[in-house]
């Protein structure tokens, strides 16, 4: 392996990693403000990304295309939050988790129905020029300019939201409610309105990632959505579930992690156990090593217990 | 719960408890009897397979409903017992029971060094690591054993291993004696994992398991070994799970890396849901209902004519069946069971037998909890599911 190539793995795990951040990023805003993991946010990404694919198949341009997609997300997610994890939540401490689970399945197979030919995968575009010849030469590395594209719209997307959490008076809101719910309800935050902001926001998020993923894959189908859930689940466990800043680094680093050991060389050592078949192994064996070490991630708060 | 509408009273170990359960009895061995008369090798299996579910169902609840740690990884060790019963009938000519024990053995050790991290993880981080684990098991199944078993065979799967009915049962080596004989087997296992259950539960130790599980602290205060308990609670359901795995792989005969995935662990926590956890009877209820529902929309749905054209054709019975779980907590947040004894409870109720003085008010203990319970104890300490 040499360094241009080496180069080159990082940045194609960076722009990967960058979705898994997005992704796990909608994870942590749900997490932060109802304690649950959201077992659905890959389905619902898959749902949104087949509309986007809908939409530009009846002839409108990709741009916005993705964008009614989220905007129809965002009511989706505020009308899940209403009708249902709402509900749930008064009725017992576990039971969003089950509706999640059963949106997950369900959700799923409502878009095999509504999009049949979705089982065997549906072209989608890229934003982005990603033909072969659509480089840019750095250090002497290949560098992809839709990678670059995606990593850098990540980035940007990602640099919104920590402004939204951090200097706007919604994100105080958010904050204070992942603080402590029963608090902020006690001096006048509107908690409600605030989770239903957080699912139709994570819903959004997902609609958005979808696509860029999607677009990356060149293809949608049924279950591309699954694999991009567990590895956000796993950035965002990795970094500390309610932590924003943690989703981030562990969605890139879980993303170059891939990437390098996908690309193990095969002369070297153990190439029969490290490469592109095992490379989700590896990197979720580093996190269970990580959550061993710290339980609450890296970045994650550990609530201290008084007894 | 104080129910407004004074229900009938049975006295517990009454003439009148005694013919109910002699009713129940009566009911379920007349069921038992309908299901193997005359039935195909192929709904003989149904069967197998819905029991085999149970069994699965029956670990986790040990594990989650008792004792409220959370597994999404069970599915993995369904595959290495499948795959050591195929492994073992295949290349090392074994006796199937033996290699269920031994599988039994290798799964609770397994669910031991899993169970460590538990010691350390709460709540959703558990949730993921098992998750991991259930993720990572296709992979470590193809790498280790499928390319060891092509190497020999070149065959891409473990498939076409038989477990043979043994001499002494008089079944001959026939489909319909085949299915017939591993029916009783999955049907005696069941039975055997709802007795440990309900043992484990109505003992000191199973008083041990939702001390732990209600509040950590205070079940350490009082004495319980919280690593000792939860690992082995870790083990000994993950040997069950494995039980599950074994009648799986013989009822199937075939087991590849994609028999046991994260899906299949997800189906057990529905059936669980779905019958009641926390309850004794509630995950046979369940992975039957589970199992025979998602049959019955499997072979119907496609069909139904009211359904909008190509709704028809595609994952219906999936979908259905996500929305039914999502019903369900909303009419039945106790499950199945849970519900029919919230019904039941308005007919008649079960009282102890008075253990200080006369039983003069109503008593409405759970069936689980044991019969020489201090009246003074919380009623319903045994159903809470946080």
């Amino acid at each position: 392996m040499t360094v241009k190539q080496l180069l080159q793995y990082v940045l194609d795990g960076l722009s990967i990693g960058s979705i898994y951040a997005l992704i796990a990023l909608g994870l942590v805003v749900i997490y932060r403000g109802t304690g649950h993991i959201n077992f659905a946010q890959g389905e619902m990404a898959l749902l949104s990304t087949l509309v986007t694919w809908w939409l530009h198949d009846k002839g409108l341009a990709l741009l916005p295309a993705i964008a009614i997609s989220a905007a129809l997300a965002f009511v989706g997610g505020a009308l899940i939050e209403v009708g249902l994890m709402r509900p749930a939540g008064r009725r017992s401490a576990f039971a969003p988790v089950v509706v999640a689970i059963g949106l997950f399945q369900g959700l799923n197979s409502l878009s095999g129905l509504l999009f049949p030919k979705s089982g065997q995968g549906l072209p989608f575009p890229s934003l982005f020029p990603n033909k072969p010849k659509d480089f840019v030469s750095i250090f002497g590395a290949a560098w992809r300019i839709e990678r670059i594209g995606v990593l850098a719209v990540v980035l940007v997307i990602t640099a919104l939201l920590f402004v939204l959490f951090q200097k706007t008076k919604i994100g105080l809101a958010m904050r204070t409610v992942a603080n402590d719910a029963t608090s902020a309800k006690l001096v006048g935050v509107p908690t409600n309105r605030i989770l239903m902001f957080s699912w139709a926001l994570a819903a959004v998020i997902g609609a958005i990632g979808g696509a860029l993923k999607a677009g990356i894959d060149t293809n949608v189908s049924i279950g591309s959505m699954f694999s991009v859930f567990l590895l956000s689940a796993a950035a965002a466990t990795l970094g500390g579930l309610d932590s924003p800043g943690g989703a981030v680094i562990g969605g890139l680093s879980l993303g170059v992690i891939e990437s390098l050991v996908g690309n193990y060389p095969h002369d070297w050592p153990a190439s029969d156990w490290i490469g592109i078949k095992t490379k989700t192994v590896v990197a979720f064996l580093i996190i269970l090593i990580v959550l061993l070490v710290r339980p609450s991630g890296l970045f994650g708060s550990s609530r201290v217990e008084r007894v | 719960m104080t129910a407004t509408l004074r229900a009938r009273q049975i006295r517990y170990g009454g003439s009148l408890h005694w013919l109910l359960r002699a009713v129940v009895a009566v009911a379920l061995v007349l069921l038992v009897w309908k299901m193997v008369s005359g039935t195909t090798p192929s709904g003989l299996g149904k069967y197998t397979e819905a029991m085999a579910l149970a069994i699965a169902a029956l670990s986790l609840n040990l594990l989650f409903g008792f004792n409220g740690q959370i597994s999404i990884g069970h599915s993995t060790f369904a595959g290495i017992s499948a795959f050591f019963l195929g492994y073992s009938i295949r290349f090392w000519d074994n006796i199937a029971f033996v290699s269920l024990v031994e599988a039994c053995v290798l799964c609770f050790l397994v669910g031991m060094v899993i169970g460590l991290p538990a010691l350390r993880l709460k709540g959703p981080y558990l949730a993921l690591v098992t998750l991991a684990i259930a993720y990572v098991w296709p992979t470590v199944a193809r790498q280790f054993i499928e390319r060891k078993v092509t190497a020999v065979t070149g065959e891409s799967a473990l498939t076409k291993f038989l477990v043979r009915p043994p001499s002494w049962t008089g079944l001959k080596n026939t489909r319909q004696d085949r299915a017939l004989y591993l029916f009783w087997v999955s049907l005696v296992l069941m039975v055997v994992c709802y007795v440990v259950v309900r043992n484990l539960r109505r003992s000191r130790v199973g008083r041990a398991l939702v001390a732990v599980r209600d509040n950590e602290t205070a079940a350490a205060v009082m004495g319980v070994n919280l690593a000792r308990t939860k690992v082995l609670t870790f083990g000994v359901s993950a040997a069950m799970a494995g039980v599950s795995g074994w009648l799986i792989a013989a009822e199937i005969g075939t087991v590849d890396e994609n028999s046991f995935t994260i899906l299949t662990s997800i189906k057990y926590i529905l059936a669980l849901i779905l019958g009641g956890a926390a309850t004794l009877t509630g995950p046979i209820v369940g992975a039957f209902a589970y199992f025979f529902a998602d049959d019955y929309l499997k072979r119907h749905a496609p069909h139904w004519s009211w359904l909008p054209g190509k709704f028809g054709s595609g994952p219906i019975a999936s979908f259905l069946l996500g929305v039914l779980v999502i019903v369900f907590v909303f009419i039945a947040p106790q499950g199945i069971v849970g519900l029919c004894r919230r019904i039941g409870r308005n007919i008649a109720t079960v009282v102890p037998e008075p253990i200080r003085g006369p039983a003069d008010e109503p008593n409405n203990l759970p069936e689980d909890l044991p019969k020489n319970m201090p009246k003074n104890m919380p009623e319903n300490m045994g159903e809470s599911t946080s």
